[in-house]
This record gives C-alpha cells, sequence and structure tokens, in this order.
C-alpha cells in the first residue's frame, strides 16, 4: 500500500528550468543496471495478485537471487502463510547476521503481493514488463516490486563488494500487504525473533518527487499514519422480477448514500506531526492562498473554512481529517431480477487516535436507516503511535536523497494517509520509517493501484545505490 | 419466461345462467395426462444439465405411440449458450399433424418451451425434479412454466387423434429448448426451420394466458396474451483514472454512477397506449369502481392525460402498463478495497413497449443520465416487439373455450412486460397469441421461476380439455 508521496510546492522557486531528472544519468555502473533489471523484469512478469498463489514463486525467486549471492541457506527462510481466506501466499524472511554486534538489527520492511490489475483496463499487459520512454511499465512497478528489487540488489552488492555489516541486517518481505496484512500481522508477532530489531525502514514508497517542471517537491519521511478502515454499505429489497420494478430498489438506496458520502466532511483535526508538517509548509508556501489558510488553520485549529480550503488542494487531500470514499460496487444477481443486495465497499484512512467506531457510527448517520454499515470483518483497523523521527534515520536517509537529487530536495517527518506493512510493527513497538529512494514526476506518476503503473528508469537504478548507502550509514559504523 | 401476469381483479358475480356440463377427460385420458406430466416434470431440463433432448425424445415418443407418423416428427437438436447463461446442447421438437385433403389454411403453430428455470433442492420444500402432489397441487419445477402447457398440447392432439379428429389446415407443433436462457430455438422457428413448419399463419403459445381464481373462489379473470415488451439490456460505464484510495480524486466514478441512477430513478418514461392495452383497460375497468377505475377511463378518454396514467403505473396490478420500464438490476464497480475506481458500471434491464425502437431507449437513456462521463451501450440486439391483431377467430376460439370450462369467466387481452418464445415470430410478421387454459389461485400460486412452484391439480387435466376445444375450432373449419 504505497504511501502517495508528499507533494511539498517548490521551495527555492529559481527562475531557471530546472533539468529533466528522468534525463539524467543514473550513478549505478552498467553491470549491476543490467543485473538489477533483469530481476525486476522477472518479478514484475510473476502476478502476484492476492488469490492467484504467486506469491511463494516470487519469494522463491528471491531467495534464489540471495543463495547466488552467497548468502548461506539457512538464513533465508520462506514462512508460506494463508492471507484472505483460500489465499496461499508467503513472507521471505533474510538475515545478514554481522560478526558481534552489540546493536539491536535493522528490519528492512517490503512486500511482494501488488493490486489486481485488469489487462482490459490497461494499455498493455500489466504483467508484462515493458520499458518505454525513460519509464519501467507494469503492475507493482512502484508498488513496489521496485522497493523489492531495490534492497534485494543493494544487500547482494554490499556483499559482492565485500562489505560486513555491524548489526544484523533483516530483510522481511509480506506476501498480503494489500489486502489482509497478515504477514506483517505474524512478522510482529508469531515470528517476532525472526524480526525483531530495533527499528524498520519500509521500501513501500519513494518519499521524493518533482513537480512536472521538473522542481523538487521535497521526500517526505513518515513518523504517524491514519488507520485504515474498510466499511460496507448495504442495502437490501425483497427484490422480484424486473418486468415489474418496485418503488423502492436496493440500487436507488445505495445510491442515495453514496451521494451523502459523497458530499460528507469529516471534522477537520491537527496532531503533533500534521501541525509539524504543516508549520513546515507554510514556510514554504509563504504568503499563497494556500500558506495563509495553513497559517490561519494553525493559529486557530476551530477555522473548519481554513481546513476545507487546504484539504481541497490536491497537494494536501486527506491530511486535514478523516477520508472516506467509494471504491467498490456489486449488487443483483441477475440481468431480469430487480436487486436483493446492493453493497458498496467504503474505504476509510481515518486520523491516528479515533477510533474506527466512531467513524462508523458517522457513517451509519449519514446512510440512513435503509443503509446497513459495518466494518470489513477481516480487517479491523488499530490506531498506532507515531513514531519519533530518529536524527540517526534522517541523517542517513537525507544524505542519500541529497547525493541523487541536490540540497533542493528537502527531507521532512510527514502524516500518511495510507497504512502499510510498518503500522503492524509500530504498533508492536518498533518504529518504522518509509524511505525507499524511488521517486517519480507528481502527479503524472502518481499510479499506485492505478492504471499503467510505471517508475522511471533512472529512479529503479538509483534506489539500488539510495539502499546501498543507508546500510553502509546505518549497519556500517 | 412465464408471465406473473397479476390479476387482481375484483369479484365478480358468479354466472348464474344454466350451462352445458363441464367437459372432463376420461379416466384413462387423465391417467395418460398425469404419467406424462410427472414424467416431464421429473426430468430437470436447466440449461448445462443436457437433459432437454431427453423430454423432446419423449414426447416424440408420446406422439408415434399415438399413431403420428414418424416422418413428421423431428426432434431438432441444437446448441445454445452465452456468456452469462452457460452453454448447452439441447433440442426442440416438431410435429406436424397435416390436414386431411386440401387445407382450408396456412397451418395453425402450437408453442411451447421444455426447459425449465434452475431450481436448487436446499431452496424448495419438496425436491424440485420430483412431482409431489400434495393438498390439491402438483408440485415441482415446470409445474406452471410451463411443462403443464407441453402436456395439454400433446395429450389434447393425442385424444383428438383417438376420437377421429381431422384437421383441416395442418397443426404444427414447435416445442424449444432454450426459452428461459437465449430464445435460440424460437429465433430458429422464425427463420431456418420457417419452411419446416409449413410457414404457420399464426401462433398459439402455451406459454402465454392462463386464468386465475380468487382466495375466495370468485372469479379473478383469463387473458390471453397479444403483446409483450421488447426486453432490452443497457449498460451504463464510467470510467476514471482511478488512484490511491488515501487521496481520493473531485471525481469518482462510483458518485458518478450514483448521480445518473438517481436520474433514472425519478424519469418516467412518456405513457402510451396500444390497441391490446386499451381493449385491456376498457375491460379492466368496468370491474373497478375505485379511484383506480377512475384513473383507467379518464385516461382512455384522454391518452394525454399523463396523471392519470400515472395512477395507473402506481398501482401494484399495473405495474408496467403503461409505458416503458428501465430499472437497474446489477452494479459492478471497482477493482480493490483501497484504490479508487477505474470503472463503474450498472445494468439496466428495460421493457420497452411494443413498437418503441430499443436505440431510441439508449438515446433517451443518454438524456436522462445527460453526462458525458456515463456512456450508455446496448447489451443486446434486440428489436422492436410487435403487438398481435386481436383476430376475432383466435379470440372467439379461446374466449368460448374458457368459459366452456368456466362459464361466466371475464377473458381480457394481455401485453406481457416479460419476454417469451413468441418475441421472433411477432417480428417475423407471424401474430403470436398466448392461449394455455390453465389457472391457478391468485396470486399465491404466482411461483414460476420461485420457490415450491406449483399447478392445482384440476387445472392439468382442465388445460388438456381447453386444447382440445381451441384446436376443434380453429382447425376444425
Amino acid at each position: 500500500m504505497r504511501r502517495i508521496a508528499m507533494l511539498l510546492a517548490c521551495i527555492s522557486a529559481s527562475a531557471m528550468a530546472a533539468p529533466n531528472p528522468l534525463a539524467q544519468p543514473t550513478k549505478l555502473d552498467p553491470e549491476w543496471q543490467a543485473k538489477t533489471r533483469a530481476l525486476f523484469k522477472q518479478v514484475i512478469e510473476i502476478p502476484t495478485v492476492t488469490g492467484r498463489g504467486q506469491v511463494p514463486k516470487m519469494a522463491q525467486l528471491v531467495a534464489d537471487q540471495l543463495k547466488a549471492g552467497g548468502f548461506p541457506e539457512s538464513d533465508i527462510k520462506i514462512m508460506p502463510y494463508e492471507g484472505l481466506p483460500g489465499d496461499k501466499t508467503a513472507a521471505l524472511i533474510f538475515r545478514w547476521r554481522a560478526d558481534h554486534s552489540t546493536k539491536k538489527p535493522i528490519l528492512l520492511l517490503g512486500h511482494m503481493d501488488v493490486v489486481e490489475a485488469k489487462r482490459e483496463d490497461w494499455k498493455f499487459d500489466p504483467f508484462v514488463f515493458r520499458e518505454e520512454g525513460g519509464y519501467f511499465y507494469g503492475r507493482g512497478a512502484s508498488d513496489m516490486k521496485d522497493g523489492d528489487v531495490a534492497m534485494t540488489m543493494a544487500l547482494l552488492k554490499l556483499k559482492a563488494a565485500g562489505f560486513k555489516p555491524d548489526r544484523d541486517i533483516i530483510l522481511f518481505l509480506s506476501g498480503d500487504e494489500e489486502t489482509m496484512g497478515r504477514g506483517a500481522t505474524l512478522g510482529s508477532t508469531e515470528w517476532r525473533s525472526l524480526t525483531d530489531a530495533e527499528f524498520g525502514l519500509n521500501a513501500d514508497g519513494g518519499c521524493a518527487s518533482y513537480d512536472r517542471n521538473f522542481r523538487a517537491l521535497g521526500c517526505g519521511i513518515s513518523t504517524a499514519e491514519k488507520t485504515f478502515q474498510t466499511y460496507f454499505f448495504t442495502a437490501h429489497n425483497p427484490g422480484g422480477h424486473s418486468s415489474r420494478p418496485r418503488p423502492d430498489n436496493a440500487i436507488y438506496d445505495l445510491a442515495d448514500a453514496l451521494k451523502a458520502l459523497q458530499a460528507h466532511r469529516f471534522t477537520p483535526m491537527l496532531n503533533e506531526t500534521s501541525r509539524g508538517y504543516f508549520e513546515e509548509r507554510a514556510k514554504q508556501e509563504g504568503d499563497t492562498p494556500l500558506g495563509q489558510q495553513i497559517r490561519r488553520w494553525l493559529a486557530n485549529p476551530n477555522d473548519g473554512a481554513a481546513a476545507d480550503a487546504i484539504e481541497a488542494n490536491p497537494l494536501e487531500v486527506g491530511l486535514t481529517r478523516t477520508r472516506c470514499v467509494a471504491t467498490m460496487l456489486q449488487a443483483g444477481h441477475a440481468d431480469n431480477a430487480l436487486p436483493q443486495t446492493a453493497k458498496a465497499t467504503v474505504n476509510c484512512r481515518i486520523m491516528p487516535g479515533v477510533q474506527p467506531k466512531v467513524v462508523q457510527a458517522e457513517l451509519q448517520q449519514l446512510a440512513g436507516p435503509k443503509i446497513e454499515v459495518v466494518p470489513d470483518p477481516n480487517y479491523i483497523g488499530q490506531p498506532t503511535p507515531v513514531s519519533p523521527l530518529r536524527p540517526d534515520v534522517l541523517k542517513a536517509v537525507t544524505a542519500a536523497i541529497q547525493r541523487f537529487h541536490g540540497p533542493a530536495m528537502h527531507v521532512y517527518p510527514v502524516m500518511q494517509t495510507g497504512a502499510s506493512d510498518g503500522s503492524f510493527f509500530r504498533a508492536a513497538g518498533i518504529p518504522v520509517y518509509d524511505v525507499d529512494g524511488s521517486w517519480g514526476i507528481s502527479p503524472d506518476d502518481e499510479r499506485a493501484h492505478g492504471l499503467d503503473e510505471r517508475v522511471p528508469v533512472r529512479a529503479m537504478y538509483d534506489d539500488v545505490l539510495h539502499w546501498e548507502m543507508i546500510l553502509r550509514d546505518l549497519a556500517g559504523k | 419466461m412465464r408471465l406473473t401476469a397479476l390479476i387482481l381483479f375484483a369479484c365478480l358475480p358468479a354466472a348464474a345462467l344454466a350451462a352445458p356440463a363441464k367437459p372432463e377427460l376420461t379416466p384413462a385420458q387423465r391417467t395418460a395426462t398425469h404419467a406424462m406430466f410427472e414424467h416431464a416434470i421429473n426430468i430437470p431440463t436447466v440449461i448445462g444439465r443436457h437433459r432437454t433432448p431427453e423430454l423432446a425424445q419423449y414426447v416424440a415418443d408420446q406422439f408415434k405411440a399415438a399413431g403420428f407418423p414418424e416422418a413428421d416428427i423431428h426432434v431438432m437438436p441444437y446448441h445454445t449458450g452465452s456468456a452469462t447463461t452457460g452453454e448447452d446442447d439441447t433440442a426442440a421438437l416438431i410435429v406436424r399433424w397435416r390436414a386431411a385433403g386440401k387445407p382450408s389454411g396456412r397451418p395453425i403453430l402450437l408453442m411451447g418451451h421444455m426447459d425449465v428455470v434452475e431450481a436448487k433442492r436446499e431452496d424448495s420444500t419438496t425436491d424440485p425434479f420430483v412431482m409431489t402432489e400434495k393438498d390439491g397441487y402438483y408440485y415441482g419445477r415446470g409445474t406452471i412454466d410451463m411443462k403443464d402447457g407441453i402436456v395439454g398440447i400433446t395429450q389434447a392432439m393425442i385424444d383428438l387423434k383417438a376420437a377421429g379428429f381431422k384437421p383441416k389446415r395442418d397443426i404444427v407443433v414447435l416445442f424449444t429448448g432454450d426459452e428461459e436462457t437465449n430464445g435460440i430455438g424460437a429465433t430458429n422457428g422464425a427463420t431456418i426451420w420457417r419452411e419446416m413448419l409449413g410457414n404457420p399463419e399464426y401462433g398459439l403459445n402455451a406459454d402465454g394466458g392462463g386464468g386465475g381464481f380468487n382466495p375466495d373462489g370468485s372469479m379473478a379473470g383469463f387473458t390471453m396474451q397479444t403483446a409483450e415488451k421488447t426486453f432490452a439490456g443497457y449498460t451504463l460505464t464510467v470510467r476514471n483514472r482511478g488512484g490511491h484510495s488515501s487521496k481520493p480524486r473531485k471525481d469518482n466514478a462510483i458518485y458518478s454512477l450514483a448521480h445518473a441512477l438517481d436520474k433514472i430513478e425519478a424519469y418516467r418514461f412518456t405513457p402510451m397506449q396500444s390497441e391490446t392495452t386499451r381493449a385491456y383497460f376498457a375491460a379492466r375497468e368496468k370491474s373497478e369502481k375505485t379511484p383506480l377505475g377512475d384513473a383507467m377511463r379518464a385516461w382512455l378518454a384522454n391518452p394525454d392525460d399523463g396523471k392519470a396514467a400515472d395512477f395507473i403505473e402506481a398501482s401494484e396490478s399495473e405495474v408496467g402498463l403503461t409505458r416503458t420500464r428501465c430499472v437497474p438490476t446489477r452494479l459492478f464497480g471497482g477493482h480493490a478495497d483501497n484504490a479508487l475506481p477505474q470503472l463503474a458500471t450498472a445494468m439496466i434491464n428495460c421493457r420497452i413497449f411494443p413498437g418503441t425502437d430499443p436505440n431510441a431507449i439508449k438515446a433517451e437513456l443518454e438524456k436522462i443520465v445527460s453526462d458525458p462521463e456515463v456512456v450508455v451501450t446496448r447489451n443486446d440486439n434486440a428489436v422492436s416487439s410487435i403487438s398481435s391483431p386481436l383476430r376475432p377467430d383466435v379470440t372467439g376460439a379461446y374466449t368460448s373455450a374458457v368459459q366452456r370450462l368456466h362459464p361466466g369467466m371475464p377473458v381480457f387481452p394481455e401485453m406481457s412486460t416479460g419476454a417469451s418464445d413468441a418475441r421472433p415470430f411477432r417480428v417475423a410478421g407471424i401474430p403470436v397469441y398466448g392461449a394455455n387454459g390453465g389457472w391457478v389461485i391468485v396470486p399465491i400460486d404466482f411461483r414460476a421461476h420461485g420457490k415450491d412452484e406449483r399447478l392445482p391439480v384440476q387445472s392439468l387435466y382442465d388445460n388438456v380439455v381447453h386444447w382440445e376445444l381451441m384446436l376443434r375450432d380453429l382447425a376444425g373449419k
């Protein structure tokens, strides 16, 4: 569940046209480019969608790469498990052992599964790897097989270079992050002895981005996250023969509730992380209308109009309050029968600290008595604590990001609007930071879960070096 | 697709006239009828079970055993199937009883279908494919839709032959094997088999007509089906770029679809009248001393009185009879609960007033929705159905047969809101009349397609007599 890159408006807007980052050469050498590309192609072409049973194949492929790189087989574990009912998936847990380490391990997090992608919705087959116009295309290109490949290649590259970590590095790749998060749940509980670490670095989401004029928008490192909770809106009706429409209809009842949902606005909320974020944003924005709105809201958190104006800005969607949106529809059982059931999936991202039950009550209120509102029984969200940003992590990530993108690419703490595997580890007491080194052009490349998902070719290659650099910094002293 | 014609007429005074004795089957004929019905019900002629050819052969054997020449009995295997119904190797039965001497006219076609709608054992009180006699009813799938009609026509022809009846014009039977699903048998009948059927002058369809008594024993009436609405499906499609559900976009395929559905809910098609529906309402209003009757009288006097038509349409007994009706029956949208929908679709099932082009309804739906984001497409190639003219000979024969069996029974012409095998024949210029003689208790026995389908025991035998009377009248001169 890739977090959408924070869009920080242009800071230090120079009058000069910025160079196209896509056109800059990568610093990764050709031999490792070829190895990276080969592995990326292989993993993109394994459709690791829930229910297709393909995740174990990818786990085996990554395991084989690590073995071929000289890591001992006994430190590579494939852990089969079931995600959604019937979804046979697996996690990969690999430990690179340090000699006589006194420090607790670093946990590298990622997931191998991807969101469904339908052939008919895409221009090209989402499970056939393509390179075109400076991009790699395919489902998972940015969410997050790029991160899986970057971490794996960085480990192999470090090993090949004779690097010896001064603390254990654990790679944990789950197999159902997009659906159940059961892998992360197991990883943070039952498998804790295999994953216990001082902190986690999550590759699920490149932090850096550029706008369309190639100006650096910054890199946000998450320290807090919204709680993920899906609800179902269901309307029931006796149904009947469609030649004799009844005055009431489950589909019409549901449509009314969806219109109410579309119009609904949750109450704006500020927390410590988002306050810090918006203080930074206010400085960057200066006297723009958005900057003024942010200052008004920070001065008076009850100024709902200011918060609404901020929320309506495409750069700040989801940062001022809980948001819920309809994502799926299913109704009826035959073309010629009146529907007996109409059901919508409503996905919510709840402000940290707010209980999902409170949101459920608010949704029920707006949907009205004809609609049954229930949380997805397969996944009950748990509000998670804010991770304090560690200076060593901030320093290492800043150094790596600015090596590839220059000092204009500022690194900031942010609140994520999505949840990821990191939330389970956070809830279990392991702080997690999303620090992947992939990047893109915003908003054009924000296609995670969407159509024609892609990642810049250079971003894929840079990401290998990014992880190599961070690991040398945090596990090499 | 047997119509659930809801004939909730007010109680009519029972006829006090001295009537000739009600004609009855002999005990031997009753036994033969019972045996044939039980055999037919016990063959589960559901699509995909490949059992319809067995029933076709069985019925063919009954004709042969009764002395109909083998050369005039044809079991016609054919394939049926579509994406939504599944596939089947099915069969039609064609039997031609040739006129003695020079025919007095082109053949009369007798129509029915041997296939039935699925019925699940667990949804039924008794096994739906084991005929069960209980409390004065025969229970089983197909008892009223429409193996009663198959047996009624077959046994009537066998009895007439045994009695030495010699038709003055050919009587041709066409029993199809996929009316409930794809209607390929009927389409073949109206096209490639038309010559084999002797290019009939008109058809009498046992899958239409019939009548009922109220639970208090009073007569509700019989109907003869002369028209049916056109069954046509449409799809509303909304596409969107989608994206991550943590960052809701302003536009959303599901919300756009919800607004479109709302407009369809509020829309009323223009009221229309035809020869059949005028005759129907003219007969209907006589027994309605209610505000509903007033509305019928007002509308008949002034077909532009939209308010009166709306009032009639809103009555539970008249739904669908005053205009084209469209209703959403299915919804599909989205591809993952945590992704903004890229696609949302609604199936709109329309029952179009005879004579109106389904393409015109597509244009009307586009106008109702009036949103360029919502694309309207057709799901089928249905062409406008055509009403059959009220022929005095057929109307007279039907009325006289009904009233021989049920003296004083009112008879109405009917436009059905569903579709049947009659459609391709009417479109091809062969008028078809739904003229079965079965009866039920209304509305408690309207169980076609539903749970615990049943037929009053006496209705089975009355229907054989009904078809004998009709054929003596129409083919005896």
